[in-house]
Formats: structure tokens, sequence, C-alpha cells
């Protein structure tokens, strides 16, 4: 039978982390730029418990419960900023917030 | 220890730390409860970081040269911290006392404001005196969620609300590359602590580097965003230029003390044996910025997107000293340290000129400053010339260190790069210089500055000229005690 080792895990989170990248380079919209970005955490997440698992050692399974708090706290700040600014401009694309230009 | 026992906790050595955080606390509580006016929150906070400045400096004393873990190896505490910790206290206090006139137009936010910069620094503090990887991962969250509130605390301006979103957007990328690095380093050796994963590389043969090599990768480009090193620093001229300008010299001095020693702890003690893996994409990123700083500043017309290209080139100067890989890069920290309050002060300037909580600054609000505010012109042009690097600056004498760093360590190409990198951004410098003091006014309205802003400038003026001319106090302090 197939052995499914912490390799593939690993392999997994690397191809989710590459999604959420691609998702924050490719999307417009400032939610759906966030939700990339949260894809990537997750993946590390996943990858943290699968070394964890590995090598025999608890920190990655900790380490996982602090990069959740970050996450969270990261989300209240941003969704705060996006909120603010839809009711200024009822938009939330990235490509009409160009004000700042040198 | 008996099982169950509460272990030692080095509480004298995080007293700085907890006096801000717990100082923000207060701040927060005491606006709900007494809502107090903003001079006395202000006056309030600014006690705190005094304090917090006196704990730390007693630390330095009594810090021992080779430093201890502290907090089950959560942090380290050795000289290298209690400097980055004096640097960021003391721009914190410039800024906060240049900055009075924001919090005081920020209004019933004026607690939030000064409690988030009392947590930001607390956040970078403990970032540059991590051990170990997720705690450094907690204080650079700690230091840069603060500040991308602080981009957006006035919420009346287009700008600013712009600034804090892309702040946010990248630097939120940025932050999940840099733990994804973590990750990676953490399968790679088993370990998250710096000294264990130092010990573990040199004792071991790594058989099949390449997991190992893509975390310290991924490592070392999140923490070169957060310094704003090309080219990872599109973020950086938005945010300087529509953060508001009370706080924005605050928010780039912090997070580039905070980064640099970070990075320079995980580079040195960390991954120094495979200094000959990293250091050529180190110094291929410190010539990057170098250039791209140099050029993109001297075509900018504002003069904060000039500040923020130059900051660029800074950070391409100080990756040039970490790049040698030399223990503890004494050069890297003297640089840091001037820089910084350098760079504090010409932002106490921007904010003076074109008001406190303002997006945006031209450059040709500054024609014939001098004839409007002599002080303010005069500060500036200090400010810019350390910048520049020239002879009797600060500067000058920080250039020299990292230049000679780089140089005996074998990077002869990258001084030379370096060297004229400087000449490029002398032009630049001289430009805003002449700017100030040639042209005629547009307009005669004198600039006022307040009393905190006259004794912030003051400062930092008499610290870039005297220590430029007197390096060796700072210079001997800071070889003396720091080696990773």
């Amino acid at each position: 039978m197939l052995e499914v080792t912490p390799g593939w895990y690993m392999t997994l989170a690397a191809a989710l982390f590459v999604l959420g990248l691609t998702g924050v380079l490719v999307r417009r919209n400032a939610l759906v730029m966030f939700m990339s970005v949260e894809l990537m955490l997750n993946a590390v997440n996943l990858t943290f418990v699968a070394a964890g698992r590995a090598a025999g050692v608890l920190d990655g399974q900790v380490a996982v419960f602090f990069v959740l708090v970050v996450a969270a706290a990261e989300v209240v700040v941003g969704l705060a900023i996006i909120v603010a600014i839809f009711r200024r401009r009822e938009t939330a694309s990235v490509d009409e917030l160009a004000a700042l230009r040198g | 220890m008996s099982p169950g026992a509460f272990p030692d906790v080095a509480w004298a050595g995080l007293a700085p730390e907890l006096v801000m955080v717990l100082g923000a606390v207060v701040l927060l509580l005491l606006d709900v409860q007494v809502k107090p006016g903003v001079k006395v929150l202000w006056r309030s906070a600014s006690a705190i970081m005094v304090i917090a400045l006196a704990l730390g400096i007693w630390q330095w004393i009594v810090t021992e040269p080779g430093g201890e873990l502290a907090f089950g190896g959560m942090l380290i505490l050795d000289p290298a911290a209690a400097f980055a910790r004096l640097v960021v206290l003391v721009v914190s206090i410039l800024a906060i006392s240049a900055g009075r006139s924001l919090f005081v137009q920020l209004g019933n936010r004026a607690a939030e404001g000064l409690a988030l910069v009392l947590l930001a620094s607390a956040g970078f503090v403990l970032m540059a005196a991590s051990q170990n990887l997720v705690m450094m991962f907690l204080g650079l969250e700690m230091g840069s969620i603060s500040l991308y509130i602080l981009a957006g605390i006035t919420g009346d301006g287009v700008r600013s609300d712009e600034a804090a979103l892309k702040y946010l957007l990248l630097g939120a990328v940025a932050s999940a590359v840099f733990i994804y690095g973590v990750a990676l380093v953490f399968a790679g050796t088993g370990s998250l602590g710096l000294v264990a994963i130092g010990g573990f590389l040199a004792q071991y043969l790594v058989l099949s580097p390449a997991v190992l090599l893509i975390g310290i990768g991924l490592i070392t480009v999140g923490l070169c965003f957060k310094v704003a090193a090309a080219p990872f620093h599109v973020w950086a001229p938005d945010v300087y230029q529509g953060a508001p300008a009370g706080i924005v010299g605050y928010m780039a001095a912090v997070a580039k003390v905070g980064g640099f020693a970070a990075l320079a702890r995980v580079l040195l003690s960390g991954f120094g044996t495979f200094r000959a893996d990293w250091a050529l994409v180190v110094a291929a990123i410190a010539a990057l910025s170098m250039m791209v700083g140099a050029v993109m500043a001297i075509i900018s017309t504002d003069i904060r997107r000039l500040l923020a290209y130059s900051g660029v080139a800074h950070a391409g100067f100080i990756l040039t000293g970490l790049a040698s890989g030399a223990p503890g890069s004494p050069s890297v920290w003297f640089y840091l340290a001037v820089y910084t309050v350098q760079l504090v002060a010409a932002f106490s300037v921007i904010s003076a000129v074109g008001g406190a909580a303002s997006s945006g600054s031209a450059l040709s609000d500054y024609r014939g400053l001098y004839r409007r505010s002599p002080f303010l012109a005069i500060a500036l042009s200090v400010s810019l010339l350390g910048m520049a690097g020239l002879p009797l600056t600060t500067g000058f004498v920080a250039k020299l260190g990292v230049f000679l760093q780089a140089w005996q360590h074998g990077l002869q190409w990258l001084v030379v790069v370096a060297v004229l990198a400087s000449a490029m951004a002398i032009y630049l410098y001289l430009r805003v210089i002449v700017t100030m003091y040639m042209h005629s006014p547009t307009t005669d309205d004198p600039v006022g500055s307040d009393r905190p802003t006259f004794w912030a400038l003051g400062f930092a003026t008499a610290v870039t000229v005297v220590l430029g001319v007197f390096p060796q106090p700072l210079l001997k302090l800071v070889e003396s005690a720091i080696y990773l």
C-alpha cells in the first residue's frame, strides 16, 4: 500500500503556497487578495505540522497556534482598512487605488 | 527545578518592553475611563518612553557580552538586542516629540495612536532580541500590524487609506513569505532556535540542502521586504507618500532597525556556516538597492518619495556591510543608529512644513524654505547631508565603516557600486538643499515648529554633527560590545 510520508504534505503545502502567492499577484480585489494571503499562511501551517511530525518534536504544532493568532490579527486590521476604503469609494479594487504616484 | 515549579523568568531583561506594553494598555484604559486631554496622553506616552529608555540604558550596562537566553530560549538578551532597543527608543522619543501636532489633530483617537507607537516599538525590539524564529515572526507582526494601522490612522484622507491598504497587503505577503521560510528551515533542521540551527548546521553535513536553502532565501526575502530593499521596495514610496507626515519617519526608522537586527541575527548567527551561499545573493540585493534607490530618488518630484527611494539606497548600504559576513557587523549597527536619527529628523521637518496629518509633499513646496524658516531648513539640510555621507557628519563615518568592512571581506566590486551610488545620491540631496536656499519662495508665510519638534530636531542635528566630528565614543561602544 502506498505510504503517505510528511513529504507529501509538504509538497501539498508548497502547492497551496504558490497558489496563494499567484492569487495575490493576479487578483485585483483587495478582499480576494487577502484571502490568498490566508491561503499562504495555511500552507505554512501544514508545513509546520508535517515537519514537526517528521522531526518528532512538538515545536511545529505549537508554531501553528502563533501563526493562527497572527493571521487573525492581520485579518481584523485588514478588513477594517478595506471597509474604511469601501465606505469612501464604493470599491475594493486595487486598480482604482492609484492616487499615490510620483 | 521541580516539575510544575514556576520557571525563572528574566523580568528585568525585558523590563523596557513590559513598561511599553503595559503603558500602552494603561493609555487605552485611561482614554476610556478618565478621558484626559490629548496633551496629558501625549505627556504620559512620552514619560513611558523615557522610563523605558532609562531601563534600556540600565539593561545595556548590565548585559553580559555573550548574552543570555531568556524565556525558554525564545529571546536572547545580548548587547546587540540592547543596542537595537536603545536605537528604537531614541527614535520613538524623537518621533513622538516631533509628532505631537499629529496626535493633537487625531483628537479622540490620540490614545490609540500613542498606544500603537508604544506597541510597535516593543514589537520591533522583541524582533531584534529574538533567538527563536517564531518569536521573531511574532515581534515582526506586533510591530508591522501596528504600523499598518498608523499608516491610515487619520482616517480622513483618500491617500492615507490607500497607503494603509498597500502597506498591509504587501506586508502580509512578506510576512507569509518569511514564516514559510521559517517552516522550511524547521523542516530542514528540526529546530526553530537560531543557536540550535547554527549548531546543527555546524555539526552535520546537510545532504539535501535544497529545502533549507529555499527557507533561508524566503526568510531573507521577507525581511528585505520589511526594510525596503530592492526589488522588494515597491510599497515604500507609496506608503511614505500617503501616510500622515507626523508618523512616517517613525514607521520607516523602527521597521528598518527591527528588520536589519533580525536579518543580522538570522544570517550571521543562524546561517553563518552557509555564508558562501547567501553572501552573493545579499550582495546582489545590496547593489540593486543602491542603484535603484539612487536613480529613482533623482527623478522623484515628491520629497517623501525621494526619501523613500533614498531609504532603499540606504538599505543597500547597510546590506553591503551585512554581506561581508563580519561577526557582529559593528559598522551595520553604527549605520542603523545614525541613519534612523537622520530619517526621523527629515520627516519631522516635512511634518512641520506640510502639516502633521498631510499626505504627499511636493518638492516645490520647499522652494525658499530657508527664508520662511531658517531653523527647519538647516535641520533638514544637516540630516540630508548626513544621508549623503558628507564628511563631518555621522553619515560619512557610517558609510566609510560599511565600505571598509565589505572591502576587507572580499566584496571589492560591491564597494565600487556603493561609491558610485553615493556619488549619485549626493546630487539628489544637494538638489533639495539648493531648492531650499537658492530658489525664491512661492509664499512668504513663515513656517513654525512647536517646542517638542524644536528640541527633537535640535537633538538630531546635534547628534549628526557632533558624532560626525567625534565618532569615537559611539564607534567604541558599538565595536567593543557587539558581536553576535
